[in-house]
């Protein structure tokens, strides 16, 4: 029994496997290698590009208590601000598709709202409302509330129309109209536009720490810069990317777990 | 009715222990960032010389003197230190509600910096060299008048604007031949210019002719008139403050570290011996500490002016003044 070729191709199958499994992570960790050996061979200063080794080293130099003094000043801006936005835009579009009224005057506002750079309005903000928590939580509201807006109405407004047709010959009331037919087939849309807000919301509490705070990774980054302490400011900014992608993935969470048929199917 | 009386006394006792023991509360706007120009509030703060005058001092970071001066305005803060320049520009355009109450940097902190082997060795060497400057200094006003005085014509430079945290970097690479910045910024620039074994020199404004009155303790007109008592002692504190930290430059670093881990005790004294020329000079020493005099006030208003294009009779400048509240005028 001649069975030496199977042995080897499944082993290539692993391989190919392993690798197709593995692929971004290898294509990750070579670039910190080239990124590494690119600062030592190169001999470019810190204060030019520092080395991932280097900016490691500045992360643990970095007392955790600060980081989690920093990243709760951060995250707590984010989720406040992420948290209001969901309170307006979820009212604001189911009022936007029952009303053609409030459509046709609402809209044109979102859109200027959504037009303003919010870096150019920070800082009045700040000067009408305080350099408190309330300002920077409008800020970041101010930048994510849109994507979600649009995303809900966007769903909303994708129901088959006859179903509507059906509940309308049924004589449902509006409110179960919206709960249980519009609603359900926007929830694809409206995680879409949540995991597009929540990446947002951490850019928008960002931009709310470069204006004003004594506390938060936008102040961390923005002060280690200050010191020209480049490496400690991209420990903070790989930080705030990876609490970033955390979010990111926990809205993803959120959707398998309460709404798992809103998913698309794998193949 | 009896109960209701004692109960109201108690009420009454536990509200006035409650006021003797609250210390007042003063809120102080920073310009910028932490730092080692900025040490005297946080010394005052760990070393108990605001606590021992009854005062409980909250600090807030500032993002430019503009900011500092509307944070003042707006009453977002009671008391804080910025560019008196700033206010008398911000004074002449509109009447700002913010008064100066005392000096703090009796000579100009702006400066240029080039590489020790450039050949540049004063500021008349700077004619159709490049020169980087971040885009929202103060100093950028006061180039045209630094660079005049000096016999350069400011169109035979080539200045571009870029972040201030590429100023350094810029310099060390030979992007720039000179760029500008402050001089409380010496002991990080030369810090950079070790890692690439460089060497850097500074080319101070004050010493190119520009002399005028620059960061100063500025207060807003409410709080100097709705509490006048809680105002003197606060400024009574901070003129100590900024004696100790100038005396004690190790202990000003660890202060400032013991409340904003983020920065190098080393750092912070290294830029406060930088810079104590700024605070304790010969103005100081022939005019007193901390004072404001007409005549220096005139000048800074004369050079403010030129800088931003204002008329010199559309602000008054003894009215950005009150010197009420300097220590030694009691």
């Amino acid at each position: 029994m001649n069975q030496s070729p199977v042995p080897k191709r499944t082993a290539l199958q692993w391989l190919s496997k392993q690798g197709y499994r593995f692929a971004p992570a290898l294509f990750f960790i070579s670039l910190i290698i080239l990124w590494e050996l690119i600062c030592r061979l190169g001999q470019v200063p810190q204060y030019i590009l520092p080395s991932p080794s280097a900016i490691v080293e500045a992360f643990f130099n970095v007392e955790f208590s600060r980081w989690m003094t920093h990243l709760w000043a951060t995250l707590r801006v984010a989720l406040m601000g992420f948290g209001l936005s969901i309170l307006i835009s979820l009212p604001l579009s189911i009022g936007m598709i029952r009303s053609e009224l409030l459509n046709r005057t609402l809209y044109p506002a979102l859109i200027v709202i959504q037009s303003t750079p919010v870096v150019a309005v920070a800082p009045l903000i700040i000067v009408l409302m305080g350099t408190d928590d309330p300002s920077r939580v409008l800020i970041t509201c101010l930048i994510t509330f849109f994507p979600l807006v649009v995303s809900t109405t966007t769903g909303m407004l994708e129901t088959p129309p006859e179903l509507i047709e059906l509940s309308q010959s049924l004589r449902a009331p509006r409110y179960r109209e919206t709960w249980q037919i519009r609603i359900p087939y926007a929830i694809p849309h409206i995680f879409s536009g949540l995991r597009v807000s929540i990446t947002l919301a951490i850019i928008g509490a960002v931009v709310a720490e470069f204006v004003a705070a004594e506390q938060g990774l936008g102040y961390f980054i923005q002060f280690s810069t200050s010191f020209f302490k480049i490496p400690q400011a991209f420990a903070g900014l790989i930080f705030l990317s990876a609490i970033s992608l955390l979010l990111f993935k926990s809205v993803q969470w959120l959707q398998l777990w309460l709404f798992p048929w809103s998913l698309p199917k794998k193949k | 009715m009896k109960k209701l009386n004692r109960l109201s006394m108690i009420i009454m006792a536990l509200a006035m222990t409650g006021s003797a023991f609250a210390a007042d509360k003063v809120t102080f706007q920073l310009d910028w960032l932490p730092g080692g120009d900025k040490a005297p509030v946080y010394v005052g703060i760990q070393e108990g010389f605001f606590a021992a005058l009854d005062l409980e001092v909250k600090i807030a970071s500032g993002r430019g003197s503009t900011d500092a001066v509307t944070k003042l305005a707006t009453g977002q803060s009671d008391v804080g230190s910025s560019d008196i320049g700033a206010l008398m520009a911000a004074r002449a355009q509109d009447n700002v509600p913010v008064s100066a109450v005392m000096s703090y940097f009796t000579e100009a902190p702006h400066a240029f910096y080039v590489l020790a082997d450039s050949g540049i060795n004063s500021i008349k060497d700077l004619q159709g060299k490049k020169i980087a400057t971040s885009p929202f200094t103060s100093s950028n006003a006061f180039l045209p008048l630094v660079l005049k005085q000096n016999n350069v014509p400011v169109d035979s430079i080539k200045l571009s604007k870029v972040d201030p945290g590429a100023l350094g970097p810029m310099l060390m690479v030979g992007n720039t031949q000179a760029i500008i910045a402050w001089v409380t910024n010496t002991a990080l620039f030369e810090q950079q210019a070790a890692q690439t074994g460089k060497e850097i020199k500074v080319l101070p404004w004050s010493e190119g002719g520009l002399s005028l009155y620059s960061s100063a303790l500025l207060a807003s007109d409410k709080f100097l008139a709705s509490r006048p008592d809680v105002a003197k002692r606060f400024i009574k504190a901070y003129a100590k403050s900024i004696q100790f930290t100038y005396q004690h430059p190790d202990k000003a670093g660890q202060d400032l570290h013991k409340m904003v881990p983020e920065v190098d005790a080393d750092i912070v004294a290294a830029q406060i011996t930088s810079i104590h020329n700024l605070v304790f000079n010969k103005i100081s020493q022939h005019d007193g500490f901390g004072m404001l005099t007409p005549k220096r006030i005139a000048a800074t208003w004369k050079y403010v002016a030129e800088a931003n294009n204002l008329s010199l009779d559309s602000l008054d400048p003894e009215t950005v003044v009150n010197r009420a509240f300097i220590p030694s005028h009691d």
